[in-house]
């Protein structure tokens, strides 16, 4: 035999057995195919991002142990907006999956809800109401506020920096509760700002920290999903405060607190109704009250009379969700937007609403178009 | 008795070779990805069946690998295009983007005001192409007058090109931006293009259903003309002998700055029609997000493509395919008991361990044999 007949000989002989094996071999996930109730969870970044991410992987983590075997639960991580999202929604529909809960505005599209009626969609921070489809998100900015206040009271300047991810309404909400929480223990501080462009990138993050730093920035705060602009503000012996979950390992001496989310027993409740045929789509906005937001422990840099202020500020905007963006509010040019004793809503109001808000609060510094 | 191991140029490839070491690189791949499974706990014989079903088998799987593979087959096709006659140009995903902006806004306009539909697709092809062309001679102009080398300006401008793409959807209100409805304020999108500039698609019942894009059949139509352009005519001879050797080329009187401006526009306008094809075949609106198209890497994955297939352009349209495939199933074995970097890992233990396979068909590795010096 010649040499080139061999090879060939054997390289078929390769891709049969090769055939063969993988025909033969387990079949993926029958062993687990059971009645279990299977529910996704697709994430922006990495499940363990120290930030928005993890806190959704700690409400799945906490739907597995409430439910145990009667759900089956997975999540996608790092999935981009469009064909990425679409390819992973085939994936899971043929694998039977009947729940999915998209963790970032953007991945739903009514030709999607549309070409898998009979998955229950629900997406996190978006508007998309229909027949499949439900959105969720809280109110934040309570807890923004919150830590807004730690963040002014530890300012020993006149200037804050906060690295913001997309110039949209919910990062500008963000950026405005954070900015009048600052003012309220710390009169006349300007907040700064620095747009990333991304919901998760560490290194445009420590970027914008630093140049944030550089402008004269003596706190930091974050509307983004990593750690780094902590861990950037440690390595300077500045205070930091974060977002989305309790990341005070990643700079414990720069960690003041954040406005962190209990995304858990919403999903739960969802989950349980989608199992007993009882879900319904709809709009829901979780508060203080709900024990849906929360702020994290303080750190070592929140002082005692900084804690009695927020705890006083706590009680009252568990009674009164949103109660921070009641006139009168002024805008960056001095304008009064809001009028005296007019509460903003979250839906109803154009841009003078929580979800259509295209206007930074006086005393920001950086322009809301990113 | 000193072994010496040599790696020398095959003076001829035989046909055989090219078809062999693919299919036996693969194996190795498969072999090597194995080992890495069984360290990290998983059954690599289950794991690569969950791999193959969701790229091909399952349902719905073939229509999603075709949404991956016909975008990598316009820049694989690109990059094969130019670096064919050693002109690098690493553009094709800017140049992507050029082809996205400029063709939806061929189907805004024209579409708005109600052009019967084959005519808008066919302009917004024709756009695609001019936009993706523009973008690419930027660093044709720079290569063939002040002798810049392409490799750094094209890969820079795709980076102006991604900051062009947001800044349209994300930072300002644009002519590609919806501005209309309650949605449109909570987070910037793209404008739908209106209906008539839809690029169609034929769907074959079969696999729960399978789409078959129109740029799907565009690539194959543009993979067939770069063929009989580069074998048939003068001017892809001509090229080629300008790939061989520059000097030759210039001696014998081939006007090489021409040349080079051809290439770097037939390159750039492949990746844009893949950019239209983008809007008009899927998103059927401008996607902006810098964590929607930017973050598929398609210009860079082409790359790969173009050098698996030999810089074949039929090659290109099965590898984009193979390469498709790959590329959406990683997201169908990812999950809470499958790190997504293990996904990562195998896939490029695959293409690292296919690409090397190139070197056996190219060269071959002999042991030399060298007796010891005698010394007095």
């Amino acid at each position: 035999m010649t040499k080139r007949k061999l090879a060939v000989a054997v390289v078929g002989l390769l891709i049969a057995a090769t055939a063969v094996v993988l025909a033969l071999g387990t079949s993926p996930g029958k062993a687990k195919s059971s009645s279990a109730f299977k529910v996704a969870f697709i994430y922006v970044g990495p499940h363990n991002d120290g930030g928005w991410s993890q806190a959704h992987e700690e409400g799945r983590q906490y739907v597995q142990k409430t439910l145990g075997s009667k759900v089956q639960t997975t999540y996608k991580e790092n999935i981009a907006v469009g064909a990425q999202f679409s390819q992973t929604v085939a994936s899971l529909a043929a694998q039977g999956y009947k729940m999915i809960f998209a963790t970032s505005y953007g991945y739903i599209t009514p030709q999607i809800a549309a070409k898998y009626p009979n998955i229950l969609f629900e997406q996190a921070t978006g508007t998309l109401v229909s027949k499949n489809v439900a959105e969720y998100f809280g109110a934040a900015e309570d807890t923004v506020y919150l830590s807004g206040m730690a963040a002014g009271a530890a300012a020993k300047c006149n200037t804050i920096g906060y690295v913001v991810a997309f110039p949209i309404p919910e990062v500008i909400r963000h950026a405005n509760a954070f900015a009048l929480g600052a003012q309220a223990t710390h009169p006349g501080v300007k907040v700064k700002i620095s747009w990333t462009n991304s919901w998760y990138d560490p290194a445009k993050e420590k970027k914008a920290a630093q140049s944030l730093k550089g402008q004269g920035a003596c706190v930091l705060g974050q509307n983004v999903d990593s750690p780094a602009t902590g861990q950037y503000a440690q390595s300077v012996g500045v205070p930091w405060v974060g977002y989305d979950s309790d990341a005070s390992k990643f700079a414990p001496k720069s960690w003041l607190t954040a406005s962190v989310y209990n995304w858990g027993k919403y999903y739960v409740k969802r989950i349980t109704a989608g199992m007993n045929g009882t879900w319904k789509p709809g709009f829901y906005y979780g508060t203080i009250k709900d024990g849906f937001t929360k702020l994290a422990p303080y750190g070592p840099g929140v002082t005692a009379a900084t804690k009695a202020k927020i705890t006083a500020k706590w009680n009252y905007l568990k009674a009164h969700s949103n109660a921070e963006f009641t006139g009168p509010l002024y805008d960056q040019s001095g304008k009064l937007r809001v009028a005296k004793g007019v509460k903003m809503q979250v839906l109803k109001g154009g841009t003078n609403s929580l979800y259509g808000m295209n206007w930074l609060v006086k005393g920001v510094i950086g322009s809301p178009k990113g | 008795m000193n072994v010496r191991v040599t790696v020398e140029r095959r003076l001829q490839q035989p046909r055989w070779l090219a078809v062999v070491v693919p299919f036996a690189s693969l194996f190795v791949a498969l072999c090597i990805a194995g080992l890495v499974l069984v360290a990290t706990g998983h059954n690599p014989l289950s794991s690569y069946r969950r791999l193959f079903d969701a790229a091909f088998l399952s349902n719905g799987a073939l229509d999603q690998t075709l949404i991956a593979a016909t975008p990598l087959a316009f820049t694989g096709l690109a990059a094969a295009a130019a670096f064919r006659m050693r002109i690098f140009n690493i553009g094709a995903e800017g140049q992507l983007y050029m082809g996205a902006i400029v063709g939806s806004a061929a189907g805004f306009w024209l579409g708005g005001r109600g052009g019967a539909s084959p005519f808008v697709i066919a302009a917004m092809i024709v756009a695609g192409a001019l936009g993706g062309a523009a973008w690419a001679s930027i660093p044709g102009v720079f290569r063939a007058f002040f002798g810049t080398s392409e490799i750094l300006t094209s890969l820079m401008l795709n980076y102006v090109a991604g900051y062009i793409l947001t800044y349209l959807i994300f930072q300002s209100e644009s002519y590609w931006r919806q501005t209309k409805g309650f949605n449109a304020t909570v987070f910037p999108t793209g404008k739908p293009l209106p209906s008539n500039a839809e690029w169609p698609a034929w769907t074959l019942h079969t696999q729960g259903g399978v789409a078959l894009p129109l740029g799907a059949g565009v690539i194959v139509l543009a993979a067939a003309v770069l063929w009989v352009l580069y074998r048939r005519t003068r001017f892809g001879f001509e090229v080629q002998v300008l790939g061989d050797s520059e000097g030759a080329a210039r001696y014998s009187g081939v006007r090489t700055r021409r040349k080079i401006l051809a290439v770097m526009a037939i390159s750039g306008a492949v990746a844009g029609i893949g950019g239209a094809s983008q809007v008009g075949d899927f998103a059927h609106s401008l996607d902006g997000d810098p964590n929607g198209l930017q973050k598929q890497s398609y210009g860079y994955s082409g790359i790969v493509v173009a050098a698996l297939a030999r810089y074949n352009p039929f090659a290109v349209l099965l590898v984009a395919f193979l390469i498709g495939g790959l590329d959406s199933a990683g997201n169908a074995l990812q999950g809470a008991d499958f790190p997504s970097g293990l996904v990562g890992v195998i896939q490029g233990i695959i293409l690292f361990t296919t690409l090397g396979g190139e070197l056996l068909v190219r060269h071959r590795v002999r042991l030399v044999r060298r007796p010891e010096t005698v010394t007095a």
